[in-house]
């Protein structure tokens, strides 16, 4: 076997792998919500479909797949097939660059817990968590309903709010670790022995904050505001189009949970972790697992804004911070060096 | 490793049949029954009046362009980010300038009004 | 509009000789106005004498003497009793007084509500089309020769539908030949309806102001009727400019069961429950209501332990209703329903008190001419009946209330997304005829429970809650501030309520003799002003039966209300208004 066999074969079973975890990761945060919002709303949520309603995602997806699809007389056929794929892909193809735990060296041979270990992992990260929203836009446009074309554009105004501030907080952990690459960022947690989180306070809930801008998700879910557009976006899908655009937000939701544990939360790191390294895979997911049952409770908790005042939060509140946070690193790290 | 783009290449590729898949077995198998009514645009239960694709009024489109400018700048911040360790403190303190012009820019599009919806 | 300082309390007839007289048929009080001087009159009653506030208008048809009847009730906000004059224009031909939208906005959905049931054409209005029948609607539904493929009688208030206990379809007896006229050329599959499009011409005239505008295009967005947040099938047609709304039409009628003329088919007695379908979630206070109006004419003398057992249920329902007024309101801001599933908890203890006293948990059907129909049972719930309630109003309300206030009346969210929205004047208001805590919620203090005490509301220590800016906020804190005199009322309530004696007076019959004449009971419902206008001629059935439905009047001002706000602030707005379809569309 040459170098470039044994690569791919590395890769596909990597991708494979990943993507088979993100499905599952799925339809079970599907049924996580729903459990957790029940229990924060005093009822039980589901419990009929398997031992603790454990099998509702699987009866979820068959209804989804046995679904009637249907396309509006007036829509853009191509755009409105699209739409959805544009959207998922992107979500998936983030989680390539997070690593999730050191690496381990078997018999000599080195696996790597990360698909690709990108020198520019945070561009990386920046430039294909904006991508999704072209999805998100497209869906809302072809459809050629006036409520889908409504939430289409909030989401554009939700991205030129929020990205700056999302990039911005970005700089200091980089500053940090003088490196964009994500294993480097870890490495720098572990080297200074403490979290990110801990030092840059104000970048870590920004970050967390314009993450769930970037998601979607409740406080800030005008795309999809079922209370004024019914759907928003995806008013006029239905069947598996839907499914997609499901996936796609709850799969991104565990990608910026992903991104915050590796930026800000130390990644997998964790006691014996280096002794063991699968054990990173366990201390990453239990920290992904923290921040999505945190987004849900805030889902379970919080009204929505209206998305004039969530521009304007996003301009006068969240940028100007960011900027300072990163000016404040930078003097600072000045007078430490 | 020899290039992890290739990597994320590979990945891509798999992560492409993902979303495809479900959507043609479920093309496949789900029914297919299409009358006009059902494929009615929703509009509440009501027929839609008047054309979708007008000429839409986007009340942010200021802060579209200033997010172009803004976004194009803070890009610039990653690398002097990266590097800031090898700087000496004029080149560090030139990012911190930087910084401190985009923010002179932020303030005064504030004071002139163009963070409000038109 | 400002009321004189010192109202004039010279009579009408003296004012205005010659167009006005005293109504002198027996049983029937105010004044009969003639049409041509209307306004006029309107307006001095407004201004002079300081009737500010028009209740309620309604049109009775008095087919006998050849005359179409507008009934006006207008209340001082001082207090006392409502002033009712009435104009006649008799029913041949097309008839048509004087609108009174230019002195009373308030008037305006009402005005076309009588046009649309009655056919009487208001001059002046400034948006007569048909309110809650559609456009097409062939006829005059309550004018009393207009009659209903179903029931072709005029009353036949004892009749089943179903003669020899068979049941048949009507359709395959009544081939709707008698009274279903087609308009020519008619053809029901390929009907399409033009009413929509009248609607949509109206929207299409108004503009924002050139110097705000750039040049794009304006659409035309239907929300609702089918929409998760218009509370039922409500819809509003909303012209947008981007996402601000520059016009805003609220379409109603699709729940429309023309309650009234059921109502005058039924006995006096089989509208009581009928009452509890109007405003579903406050079916209480709806009966109150309904029996303070036929009482009057009754002259029945309701005794103590039933006035308490009256004002007991009301208050509760007072609670409930607002409970679930502020879930839905936060829900329609976007909370995902937790605050309302926490809400809804207290409200089914509240519930389980109708339940076990009444029968039912919504549709109670508790009063009667006279008293209420039952007792309180001994226990609910497995607890003495006196204690659940007494540990209900006594602990777990005012806990909850504390909860709710915690945990949302700071929010910041909450705060930024009611404050300022949709803010309703005093002026407009009162001009308006909001009611409720719309009106309260204005600052302005006018809460008939008060103004024109009924029951043993003058005996209760409780104060008028209101609040000063008439915006979405400050009706989620008048509810709130409500419930909790609600909860004062209550605990006085148990303290003095007797502990036995009839509930009834005399016997509970099924038949009443109900004198000739008219009433207009009224009560403070949670939603507003709940009116009752009745009219007998001692039949066993209503002549007529109108209902002031708060929930429809109140409506009145949304589109003033949303204006210049966002799409997402309509709904809110609505939210705060606290309609129920079951009373809007009647």
């Amino acid at each position: 076997m040459n170098e470039v066999t044994v690569i791919i074969i590395d890769a596909a079973i990597k991708a494979a792998v990943m993507a088979l975890v993100l499905l599952t990761g799925f339809a079970y945060m599907t049924y996580a919500e729903r459990k957790v919002i029940a229990g924060i709303q005093v009822r039980r949520g589901p419990n009929r479909i398997g031992p603790l309603g454990l099998l509702q995602p699987a009866a979820d997806g068959v209804k989804l797949f046995l679904k009637e699809d249907m396309m509006p007389t007036g829509a853009d056929k191509l755009m409105f097939n699209l739409a959805p794929i544009i959207t998922s892909i992107p979500a998936l193809v983030i989680m390539a660059v997070i690593p999730v735990a050191p690496d381990w060296i078997v018999n000599g041979y080195t696996v790597r817990f990360v698909v690709a270990d990108l020198n520019v992992g945070v561009l990386y990260l920046l430039a294909i968590g904006s991508i999704a929203v072209y999805g998100i836009v497209l869906a809302g446009w072809a459809s050629d309903s006036k409520y889908s074309m409504m939430g289409g554009l909030r989401s554009t105004a939700q991205v030129i709010s929020y990205e700056l501030a999302f990039g911005l907080s970005m700089v200091g952990p980089m500053l940090l670790a003088q490196s964009m690459s994500l294993r480097d960022i870890v490495h720098a947690q572990e080297a200074r022995g403490i979290w990110f989180m801990f030092l840059q306070p104000i970048g870590f809930l920004l970050f967390f904050i314009t993450g769930l801008a970037e998601l979607n998700r409740a406080p800030f879910d005008m795309p999809e505001a079922e209370q004024e557009l019914t759907a928003g976006y995806f008013t006029e899908y239905s069947s598996m189009r839907f499914g997609m655009f499901f996936m796609a937000e709850y799969i991104k939701m565990i990608a910026v949970s992903g991104m915050v544990v590796t930026l800000y939360m130390g990644g997998y790191l964790g006691p014996f972790v280096n002794q063991f390294p699968p054990l990173g895979i366990a201390y990453f997911s239990a920290k992904v697992f923290f921040l999505l049952f945190t987004m849900i409770w805030i889902r379970g908790t919080l009204p929505r804004l209206r998305y004039d005042q969530l521009m304007s939060f996003g301009w006068k509140f969240a940028l100007p911070v960011a900027m300072l946070n990163v000016l404040a690193t930078a003097i600072v790290l000045v007078y430490v060096m | 490793m020899l290039n992890p783009w290739l990597y994320i290449g590979i990945f891509l590729i798999v992560v492409f049949i993902l979303p495809g898949v479900p959507v043609l077995i479920s093309a496949l198998i789900a029914p297919r029954k299409p009358n006009p009514i059902k494929n009615a645009t929703y509009e509440c239960g009501v027929e839609t009046v008047g054309d979708t694709w007008v000429q839409f009024k986007v009340q942010y489109y200021v802060f579209a362009l200033l997010f172009v400018i803004f976004d194009v700048e803070s890009i610039f911040l990653f690398p002097w980010a990266v590097a800031y360790n090898q700087m000496n403190l004029f080149m560090a303190l030139e990012g911190v300038l930087f910084i401190l012009i985009l923010t002179g820019g932020l303030a005064y599009i504030w004071k002139k009004g163009g963070l409000e919806w038109v | 509009m400002v009321a004189p300082s010192k109202p004039i309390t010279q009579d009408l007839t003296e004012r205005f000789p010659g167009a006005v007289s005293k109504d002198t048929r027996p049983g029937y009080e105010g004044y009969i106005v003639s049409a041509n001087k209307l306004t006029e009159v309107a307006t001095a009653i407004r201004d002079e004498y300081g009737y500010e506030y028009l209740a309620s208008v309604t049109g009775v048809d008095y087919i006998a003497d050849g005359k179409l009847e507008v009934v006006y009730h207008a209340s001082k906000m001082s207090g006392g009793a409502s002033l009712n004059f009435k104009v006649q224009a008799p029913r041949d031909g097309e008839p048509e007084i004087p609108s009174l939208v230019g002195v009373w906005q308030g008037a305006d959905f009402q005005e076309r509500e009588v046009y649309d049931l009655y056919g009487l054409r208001f001059s002046g209005h400034p948006d007569l089309r048909r309110i809650l029948m559609w456009e097409e609607f062939e006829g005059w539904p309550m004018r009393k020769d207009w009659k209903e493929v179903y029931y072709e009688q005029d009353a036949k208030p004892f009749k089943t539908r179903w003669p020899e206990g068979s049941v048949y379809r009507i359709e395959e007896k009544n081939r709707f030949n008698k009274n279903v006229r087609y308009p020519k050329g008619f053809d029901p599959r390929s009907f399409k309806s033009d009413g929509d499009e009248k609607l949509y011409a109206l929207m299409r005239g108004e503009h924002l102001p050139e110097h705000q505008r750039i040049n794009t295009d304006e659409i035309i967005v239907n929300m609702g009727p089918q929409h998760p947040s218009t509370h039922g099938v409500f819809r509003v047609v909303v012209k947008l400019d981007g996402e601000s709304v520059v016009d805003l039409k609220p379409v109603m009628g699709y729940l429309h069961r023309n309650h009234e003329k059921i109502g005058e088919r039924n006995t006096w007695l089989m509208n009581m429950p009928y009452t509890d379908r109007l405003d579903y979630l406050s079916g209480m206070g709806n009966n109150h209501g309904y029996a303070l109006a036929v009482e009057k004419l009754i002259g029945s003398k309701v005794p103590e332990r039933a006035e308490y057992l009256r004002v007991l249920m009301v208050e509760l329902n007072r609670i409930a209703n607002h409970l679930w007024a502020i879930g839905f309101l936060i829900n329609d801001l976007g909370a995902f329903q937790t605050p309302m599933l926490y809400l809804a908890k207290q409200r089914e203890l509240i519930l389980d008190i109708f339940e076990a006293t009444a029968g039912s948990r919504m549709m109670c059907n508790y009063m009667r001419f006279g008293g209420v129909v039952r007792d309180l049972p001994s226990r609910i719930r497995d607890e003495d009946t006196l204690d659940f309630i007494t540990d209900l109003v006594a602990e777990r309300l005012p806990a909850a209330l504390d909860e709710i206030e915690t945990l949302l009346t700071f929010n910041e969210i909450i705060r930024t997304r009611s404050i300022g929205v949709g803010v309703l004047p005093a002026k407009q208001a009162i001009n308006g005829s909001a009611a409720g805590p719309l009106l309260r919620a204005s600052g302005v203090p006018y809460d008939l429970r008060r103004a024109d005490p009924y029951s043993i509301y003058d005996r209760l220590d409780f104060k008028v809650c209101t609040r000063p800016n008439g915006d979405v906020y400050d009706r989620y804190l008048v509810r709130i501030d409500e419930m909790r005199e609600s909860i004062k009322i209550l605990k006085q309530v148990l303290r003095d309520m007797p502990a036995s004696g009839a509930i009834m007076d005399g016997e509970s019959k099924y038949t009443h003799k109900v004198p000739n004449g008219e009433s207009y009971g009224r009560v403070e419902n949670p939603k507003g002003e709940l009116g009752y206008y009745v009219v007998s001629n001692g039949a066993p059935n209503p002549y007529r039966y109108h209902v002031r439905a708060p929930s429809f009047i109140n409506l009145t001002m949304l589109g003033d209300l949303c204006k210049g706000h966002k799409v997402a602030d309509i709904v809110v707005i609505l939210g705060s208004i606290d309609i129920v379809l079951g009373e809007v569309d009647r």
